[in-house]
């Protein structure tokens, strides 16, 4: 089939809703080569073209077979979960980990084939993308034999936006889902009744919040005493602070796993973690700078990574000096050299950013905003303008984690340049988050900070949390009404090119006020053995071994 | 001998009541409402009032920890903030880790370290003396976690004579288990064995050199008759005492070797519990900690007694 049929034959498809206007832009961008095939297919899935794609043969490489043998135990290095694990409350990606062996979503937003169908077949929205309707796959069991039903589904995400649960998606779910909002059709259909309009709704019922796992309607809490759930391998064993151990699930609804167990070891030293990988007795990690240099040049290991929308956010704090002046603002910003902190620091695996959260992994960011590049001349000019012609002092509070406390060093001698005097306060992460909450979180309230961001299928939550005058994570203060009317248009809009437009006008606005610095979004990465194949995993942690196969 | 004992329970007692009000105080000084730490920062706040009624902890510090003293002399010590479950359970498994890890130390440390310091107090000034007192000052000063970490990579990683890991898998035996903390115990011994060898040598130089020695000799007792029977008993006595001290260190105090090697023990414990806000774990953790704190100088103390009649005259009224 040449590439014009196939684009003919795609547009032939398109729905009979109103859907039909947003998948033929689609098809055409695609056509034209804007919209890669991952992309395309984030698109159809969104419509609700699941069955129409996988006629396509467009999911395919999802439930493409690794070549090497199956049977086997895989044996996974994981940090220490930090709390009990429950899908409901967890937050670290150990937890994440072990749960995605076990437990499954309505959809998987998988970072090489797009959006995937689980639990759910199918899902479309009504006219104002307000009210999503939800088929669920039947046939589908939970480990202990009970078949899943849409009562368990409403049920799960009622969970999740009660606030009395301790729910960990109650960040992701504020301002868009409410409880009530979920709610039974059928058997075998859940709809749900959003705050607000949303056209990325479909992600916020994926992989991408951690916490919607499905789990049984009448759970109680207990989830490490059987690891119920749907996953392709159920529970076997597990020892606080130790270790797990899974195998094959021989009930599955899919294609079964093919390695016979998974095993899980918890690690308190991630040191140990590579001399154990080393050492031939584990076959996946974690990774982190330190451990890809510890492996850098053996062949015995392979490095695997995935582009993510992670990133390290700087906030400026629009309502305390001297941060109130936006020409301030931009002269911090303008002293960066991004090019050189994503080579330098990030050794290549990341990309720069332009002060926004619209990735360029995000369909609907617009490319055509201009790049904001190191200028210190234009910084120094935007001092003087400012009143503050020979710099000003300023403390950058931030937390020791990850690659942060060197990002501040670079960031304090590139300001250096421009007459920018920056003292630094690194405190221990959890020091730093604080209660995460106004008033007593040095995250909220410093005056200049670095914070971490995890990965999200889409750039909502960053807009919303970080961003909205009423975001919860609001760091820099950010009072724009014209940005929040911005960001209403942009949830409404259902057609890629409106989406592109509403975000376009985002990126002009926050370039020009500048609350926040986001110099790049770097790649999540894992370290593997060579001698495993079909290692998946998605860039919030999430695991997927059904596919591995030694060679 | 009694009233002595007595007293020594009574002290001892007293300061586990201490530790234990302060580690509970020290809890409460903690920033953090422990209703908003379990139900995390979106929580609205009647559920956050609401758990708080439910856990006690909106009540005055006096009546919460005399509900907390009064269930802990018993045994229980509640509910893990984190795990979400019983904490005893925890610290039990934690106390078997490090006691296990702690076996294997002690079964390395005691003969060798005793060992080599009989050999050089026999010999003292000879080359051998001096080998031993420089090779245990030398590896003294050696941190655990660097030799902990070039072990790991010789023996565990190009010679693959051990596991990595401190933990057995699931189900393994005795003898299983003990091969998986051979490596972890190595930094340990050779951290502790210059200390335990020099103890011995000066108490051996001593024993030698008193007049018993000479009177033991003069009887003309055969010579291992002198050393087991006269100069050991003499010389072992502060020894003892040292590694009674040490197993109180070795019982709680390895948080570095624990992570590394992956061993669940009570370093690890507390470790965890203070960066998870976990006041329950920690609570437990520590009281458990300077109990054995206590009573390994205690057991030490008593060991030195029994072994030296002086003493046991001394603290007689």
């Amino acid at each position: 089939m040449t590439k014009r049929s196939d684009i003919d034959l795609l547009r032939g498809q398109s729905p009979r809703n109103p859907s039909r206007d947003i998948w033929n832009v689609a098809v055409d961008e695609y056509a034209q080569g804007f919209l890669k095939r991952r992309n395309l297919l984030k698109y159809a899935a969104l419509l609700g073209l699941t069955g129409f794609a996988a006629s396509q043969g467009l999911f395919t490489s999802g439930a493409a077979r690794a070549a090497g043998a199956g049977g086997g135990t895989v044996r996974v290095g994981l940090g220490q979960p930090t709390k009990a694990i429950d899908p409901v409350t967890v937050t670290d990606p150990a937890s994440i980990g072990v749960i995605s062996q076990v437990g499954e979503y309505l959809i998987l937003d998988d970072p090489k084939d797009g959006v995937q169908p689980k639990l759910a077949l199918s899902w479309e929205a009504d006219e104002t993308a307000k009210r999503w309707t939800f088929k669920l796959r039947p046939g589908v069991k939970f480990h202990d034999g009970r078949a899943v039903t849409a009562k368990d589904v409403v049920a799960t995400f009622e969970r999740l936006v009660d606030p009395s649960t301790g729910s960990g998606a109650l960040s992701a779910y504020k301002g868009i889902l409410s409880k009530g909002g979920a709610k039974l059709v059928d058997d075998e259909t859940v709809a749900f009744d959003l705050d607000q309009p949303n056209s990325n709704f479909p992600f916020y019922v994926s992989s991408d919040v951690f916490n919607a796992v499905i789990l049984p309607a009448d759970y109680a809490g207990d989830f490490e005493k059987n690891f119920i759930g749907t996953g392709p391998f159920k529970f076997e064993s597990f020892r606080p602070k130790q270790g797990a151990s899974f195998v094959r699930n021989a009930d599955y609804w899919g294609d079964k796993a093919l390695p016979d167990r998974v095993e899980i070891k918890f690690f308190d030293d991630e040191q140990a973690q590579v001399l154990a990988l080393q050492a031939g007795q584990l076959d996946v990690i974690p990774s982190t700078t330190r451990l890809e240099l510890a492996i850098e040049g053996n062949p015995n290991f392979k490095l695997l990574s995935v582009q993510a929308s992670s990133h390290d956010e700087v906030h400026l704090r629009t309502d305390q000096a001297p941060f109130t002046d936006k020409r301030v603002r931009r002269a911090l910003a303008l002293t960066i050299d991004r090019e050189a902190v994503v080579k330098g620091l990030l050794k290549g695996r990341a990309i720069v950013g332009n002060d926004t959260p619209f990735a360029p992994i995000f369909p609907s960011a617009d490319p055509s905003v201009p790049q904001r590049k190191q200028d210190i001349e234009e910084a120094k000019r935007l001092l003087g303008e400012a009143g503050v012609p020979n710099g000003f002092e300023v403390t950058l509070t931030t937390e020791r984690a990850y690659d942060i406390p060197d990002y501040a060093v670079l960031i304090q001698n590139f300001a250096k340049k421009a007459g920018i005097d920056i003292k630094l306060n690194v405190l221990p992460q959890d020091a730093y988050y604080g209660s995460a909450t106004f008033g007593s979180s040095p995250w909220l309230d410093s005056n200049l900070g670095i914070t971490d961001f995890g990965h999200r299928g889409t750039p909502d939550i960053f807009l919303n949390a970080t961003l909205k005058s009423s975001g919860a994570w609001n760091a820099a203060h950010f009072n724009s009404p014209d940005y929040d009317a911005l960001l209403v248009d942009y949830g409404k809009a259902r057609d890629l090119q409106a989406q592109r437009v509403a975000a376009g006008k985002i990126q002009t606005l926050l370039l020009d006020e500048t609350p926040l610095i986001i110099g790049y979004f770097s790649q999540y990465s894992r370290i593997v053995s060579s001698k495993v194949e079909g290692v998946r995993f998605t860039a919030i942690s999430h695991l997927l071994l059904d596919k591995v196969s030694f060679v | 001998m009694v009233r002595p004992l007595a007293a020594r329970a009574g002290s001892l007692l007293l300061t586990l009541w201490l530790v234990s009000a302060l580690v509970f105080l020290a809890g409460q000084v903690l920033p953090g409402d422990v209703g908003r730490v379990m139900l995390g920062p979106f929580a609205d706040a009647q559920a956050v009032a609401e758990l708080n009624r439910k856990l006690g902890t909106d009540q005055p510090i006096l009546a919460q920890y005399w509900h907390w003293f009064s269930r802990a002399i018993s045994g229980d010590f509640g509910d893990s903030l984190s795990m979400r479950a019983p904490v005893a359970p925890f610290v039990v498994s934690s106390i078997k880790n490090s006691a296990a890890l702690a076996g294997v130390v002690l079964l390395f440390l005691v003969p060798i370290g005793i060992g080599a310091g009989v050999v050089a107090g026999l010999r003292s000034g000879s080359l051998a003396d001096r080998l031993i007192v420089l090779t245990g000052v030398s590896l003294s000063i050696v941190p655990d976690f660097v030799s902990g970490l070039l072990l790991l990579m010789v023996f565990g990683l190009w010679l693959a004579w051990f596991p990595i890991t401190g933990a057995a898998p699931d189900g393994a035996g005795f003898w299983t288990s003990s091969y998986h903390l051979i490596l972890p115990a190595l930094p340990l011994v050779l951290n502790l064995i210059g200390y335990v060898a020099r103890m011995t040598r000066a108490g051996v130089i001593e024993a030698r050199a008193a007049d018993y020695t000479r009177t033991a000799i003069l009887k003309g007792l055969s010579p291992s008759q002198v050393l087991f029977k006269h100069v050991l008993r003499n010389a072992l006595v502060p020894t003892v005492a040292v590694i009674a001290t040490q197993s109180g260190f070795l019982l709680g105090g390895l948080v570095v070797i624990e992570a590394l090697f992956g061993i669940q023990g009570l370093g690890n414990l507390v470790l965890s519990a203070a960066k998870a806000r976990d006041f329950p774990m920690l609570e437990a953790g520590v009281l458990v900690m300077a109990t054995i704190f206590v009573s390994t100088a205690a057991i030490g103390d008593l060991l030195q007694a029994l072994l030296d009649p002086r003493q046991r005259r001394r603290n007689a009224p």
